[in-house]
């Protein structure tokens, strides 16, 4: 018995030394005020629960939040538009944490073409 | 290991849930109704366990909380693989999800390991090995609810 109390406790405590960031959900870690960057996708993760891109950005990769697939689908956006090697414009709130580079998208621009993702929030 | 996780992600219902938006959303609201099954059945067992609400006959409280506590875990664990295969290489690496596996063992092996030794009713077991199993269980099923949160909030 007090070998099982011992290792949930080793056992909790090993899981909260991996914390590595912040939320995905809602906008309580971002800054509250838009940023724009400009970069090329260099890495394309997409479905539910999180849509994440990898975007080379002039100053290093951000890792840039899009929505899930009803999201993307409603602002006009096809699979395949997010692609690796495609050059994007996104505006959105970056991180409060000003160490990492993440951002979640309200809107984003491919060419001349403008996909919100968030109607509500431009 | 890695051919499982990818054979799991390429299975048909992954890939539907992976871009489904209600359908995902169903597997979810499945997912908490089962931990709230769960640990709204194993809290108030264990409490009673280390001595709580004494006027209660602990044998009527063990014929309705452990069915729904098995319930709950079963509901929890089919939404829950449901869930894991949209992302099941990702998920697979992240300590908090590696500890709520841990714990979900733990907290199960305790509760057969008490079963085994004391009937479904856990009649005649002392007062000390009954609160034994309580904190174990508690710790378990609380830090497995708390790792599993924690999930959606790292990397």
């Amino acid at each position: 018995m007090k070998k099982l109390i011992l290792a949930a406790v080793v056992v909790i405590g090993g899981g909260v030394q991996s914390v590595a960031a912040l939320a995905h959900h809602g906008w309580a870690w971002t800054t509250g005020k838009n940023i724009e960057l400009s970069g090329v996708i260099k890495q394309v993760k997409l479905g539910n629960p999180h849509g994440v891109l990898k975007l080379d950005v002039a100053g290093g990769t951000w890792t840039v939040e899009v929505g899930q697939p009803w999201r993307n689908k409603r602002a006009g956006l096809k699979d395949g538009d997010f692609a690796e090697g495609v050059q994007i414009r996104v505006i959105g709130e970056p991180s409060a944490n000003a160490s990492e580079k993440r951002l979640k998208v309200e809107r984003l621009f491919i060419g001349n073409r403008e996909y919100v993702l968030y109607p509500d929030r431009s | 290991m890695e051919t499982f996780l990818a054979d799991l992600k390429a299975t048909p219902l992954a890939q539907y849930l992976r871009t489904s938006r209600w359908g995902y959303a169903a597997v979810s609201a499945a997912h908490i109704l089962g931990i709230a099954l769960l640990v709204g059945a194993v809290l108030p067992l264990n409490l009673r366990l280390l001595g709580a609400w004494r006027i209660v006959p602990q044998s009527d409280l063990v014929r309705v909380l452990v069915p729904a506590a098995v319930a709950g875990l079963a509901i929890a664990a089919i939404a829950g693989a449901m869930l894991f295969s949209v992302r099941a290489q990702e998920y697979a690496t992240i300590g908090f999800f590696q500890a709520k596996l841990v714990l979900i063992t733990l907290g199960v092996v305790s509760a057969l390991a008490l079963h085994r030794g004391y009937g479904f009713l856990l009649e005649g077991a002392s007062r000390a090995r009954l609160a034994g199993h309580a904190l174990v269980s508690i710790a378990c099923w609380v830090g497995a609810l708390v790792c599993g949160r924690l999930i959606a909030f790292v990397d």
